[in-house]
């Protein structure tokens, strides 16, 4: 229990300063409130529209008093509208999050998927064939960003071969299903690239080390079948490492892969954020800032509870503390 | 050979781990070897070409003879834009090729405004190499220093620190890049073209790089400073400064390198990234990012080559950096520092 007090009390701390070092940076930007006034009367206003789009916005208040005014916003749910186009900042986060969802959860089951069987037995058949090839390719794997990835694959299903639709068009699993998985197989592929590759190294170096163990020789004594051993006994013991970078990603794709949203014209968290920034909508921007916070948080705890099932020990010694 | 193929066997033992280490060793090393020379050729090339990028000589000779349609970065033609390269005999142009121009040119063909892709390549190369270099250049002398003072002296220095790098992990590192390279960017009110400098990007790339840095040099001075040789130049009354620059430090110099080579890879996909959203250095001064950028909207209809050959260039870049910092980390053992 104090642990988890503890763990609360500190990412409230982290939160609490991330976003008002937020606040206080979107406020430094140059141009500043000009920038927000022109934005929404159009160039040339007046000063007294100007003091007036300024008294309206709350932007003539302290620093201070503005940031909790939005704290209290925050906590309350009345997130208020956008500075541009008055639009409900909730319906716009609303509009945004199943796009980063949909992608994180796409991409973390098909990287997976492939890292696991592929890393297993790569560690297994050390040094085979087998090994040498998914090493390499991850390897090189590694070296893609996804901005380069992004173009061979729309090259390859969308203008070659007009398999897949380029730009993505976005529809809901309930509305039509068959467009949703067409929309989202290019930028899912994308992003599961480097995270195979990724997961497949991490979980092959530690496979490795874990078959070194007498337990697994001792299960081989006792007549366990290759299957088993890899799966049941070998693999739980193996997977610190990759537990921990895959929570880090859902973490990264969930603040969006900004990249990948512009090139196939999905509006994800990433798009919403780094728009809000240049359009200097300061209260969403700190929105999105605080909901990746608290994701992170989650996702820690998350990981907390997954070391806990991997290795009792863990759960024995926080007992005890 | 036959080495390879007992590994391979079918009837190789069920445990291999033991039974297959020997013969993997020197296969493994025979393979790196060449993999290595290839990257260290082609990185030289590279850069050999990012620094005489104006008089590019595979492009003079070429076209020496028809001044008109040589195309250089600084000195585009329309006449032969969109050009696909010389050896895709395969591709097309997709705009209407004009009566007298060739249909392929270069090495890898030329971009909407006739620009030679290739040149561009490597000015973007000048850019690129030039900006992730300073930038892990400068993250890892602050990341060593902070590093070693809060692994050595630990205490309020090493608590100061660790929180420090904690608020950067942090914000989200895309905002704060953001953040900075606008904000040092004055607005372009005059409309004129405006070259942006580059010390915003560098300065947001070392503020990025310096967490991670200083957390792994902190690791790496800490194992060190328990160690005998340490203990003893203080007996023996060595400053804290000497122990830190002349006992500590030429120890860490192996990881720092692997750190540096690993960082710069990172570093260039990172200003990469920047670019491609429009947040580095603007044209006309290309770099890999804003190239491939520039080459989406081509790409859909059918000029590959404007989007994937820098992508190439980029590419092969960042994996023969990455071979070169695997081969180091292994000859330098230190694995376990980088993972």
């Amino acid at each position: 229990m104090r642990y988890v007090l503890r763990k609360l009390a500190q990412t409230i701390f982290v939160v609490v300063v991330v976003t008002f070092l937020t606040s206080i940076a979107l406020r430094f930007l140059p141009g500043g409130n000009d920038v927000v006034v022109a934005l929404r009367t159009g160039p040339g206003a007046t000063p007294e529209q100007t003091a007036k789009v300024i008294e309206e916005l709350g932007l003539d208040k302290p620093l201070l008093t503005q940031y909790f005014s939005w704290m209290k916003d925050f906590v309350t749910g009345d997130w208020g509208t956008t500075f541009r186009t008055n639009q409900s900042i909730a319906a716009e986060v609303k509009r945004a999050m199943p796009v980063s969802v949909y992608l994180m959860i796409y991409g973390q089951i098909l990287a997976l998927g492939i890292a696991v069987p592929t890393a297993v037995w790569s560690a297994y058949k050390q040094n085979s064939r087998f090994d040498r090839a998914a090493t390499t390719s991850a390897f090189a794997m590694l070296s893609m960003p996804n901005f380069i990835v992004a173009p061979l694959l729309i090259l390859f299903f969308s203008v070659n071969n007009k398999w897949f639709p380029y730009p993505s068009i976005y529809r809901s699993v309930w509305d039509s299903p068959i467009d949703h998985f067409k929309a989202f197989a290019l930028p899912t592929l994308t992003i599961a690239i480097p995270l195979y590759a990724g997961y497949m190294r991490v979980l092959r170096s530690d496979m490795i080390g874990t078959l070194q163990n007498d337990f697994i020789t001792t299960a081989r004594a006792k007549g366990v079948g290759t299957g088993q051993m890899l799966f049941k006994h070998a693999l739980r013991p193996s997977m610190f490492s990759l537990v921990t970078s895959a929570a880090v990603n859902v973490g990264a794709l969930m603040g969006g892969v900004v990249i990948v949203e512009q090139i196939f014209s999905l509006n994800g968290m990433g798009r919403l954020t780094v728009e809000s920034v240049f359009g200097r909508e300061y209260p969403t921007v700190q929105y999105c800032v605080v909901i990746l916070a608290i994701i992170y948080i989650f996702i820690n705890l998350f990981v907390d509870l997954a070391y806990a099932w991997i290795d009792p020990r863990v759960r024995a010694s926080r007992a005890l503390g | 050979m036959t080495d390879i193929k007992v590994i391979t066997d079918e009837n190789a033992p069920e445990v291999p781990l033991v039974a297959s280490d020997a013969p993997k060793r020197i296969k493994v090393k025979r393979r790196g070897r060449v993999t290595k020379w290839l990257a260290i050729a082609w990185l030289a090339f590279v850069t050999i070409s990012a620094i005489g990028a104006n008089s590019l000589p595979y492009l003079k000779n070429s076209c020496e003879s028809n001044d008109k349609l040589c195309s250089t970065a600084v000195k585009g033609n329309l006449r032969i834009s969109q050009l696909p390269p010389t050896w895709a005999f395969f591709a097309d142009s997709p705009a209407k090729p004009v009566v007298g121009s060739p249909t392929h040119l270069g090495a890898m063909g030329t971009d909407k405004n006739g620009f030679d892709l290739f040149t561009r390549a490597m000015l973007g190369a000048r850019n690129s190499l030039i900006i992730a270099g300073l930038a892990i250049t400068f993250g890892l002398a602050i990341g060593t220093f902070l590093g070693m003072v809060a692994g050595y002296f630990r205490g309020w220095a090493d608590t100061f620190i660790e929180n420090l790098s904690n608020v950067l992990l942090a914000f989200p590192a895309l905002l704060l890049a953001i953040f900075l390279v606008t904000f040092f960017n004055e607005p372009d009110t005059t409309g004129s073209a405006n070259t942006r400098p580059l010390w915003p990007i560098i300065l947001a790339l070392v503020i990025l790089s310096i967490p991670p840095l200083t957390r792994l040099v902190r690791a790496n001075t800490i194992a060190y400073a328990q160690r005998d040789f340490v203990v003893a130049a203080r007996s023996v009354g060595a400053k804290s400064s000497r122990i830190l620059f002349k006992e500590i430090l030429p120890n860490i110099v192996p990881t720092l390198i692997t750190f540096a080579l690993a960082g710069l890879a990172i570093l260039i996909v990172a200003e990469g990234a920047l670019a491609f959203l429009g947040l580095s250095v603007e044209a006309p001064v290309p770099t890999w990012g804003a190239m491939i950028a520039a080459g989406s909207e081509p790409l859909r209809n059918g000029a590959w080559w404007i989007a994937l050959m820098p992508a190439l260039v980029m590419f092969l870049t960042v994996l023969s950096i990455n071979l070169l910092g695997d081969v180091l980390a292994q000859r330098f053992n230190s694995r376990e520092a980088i993972g």
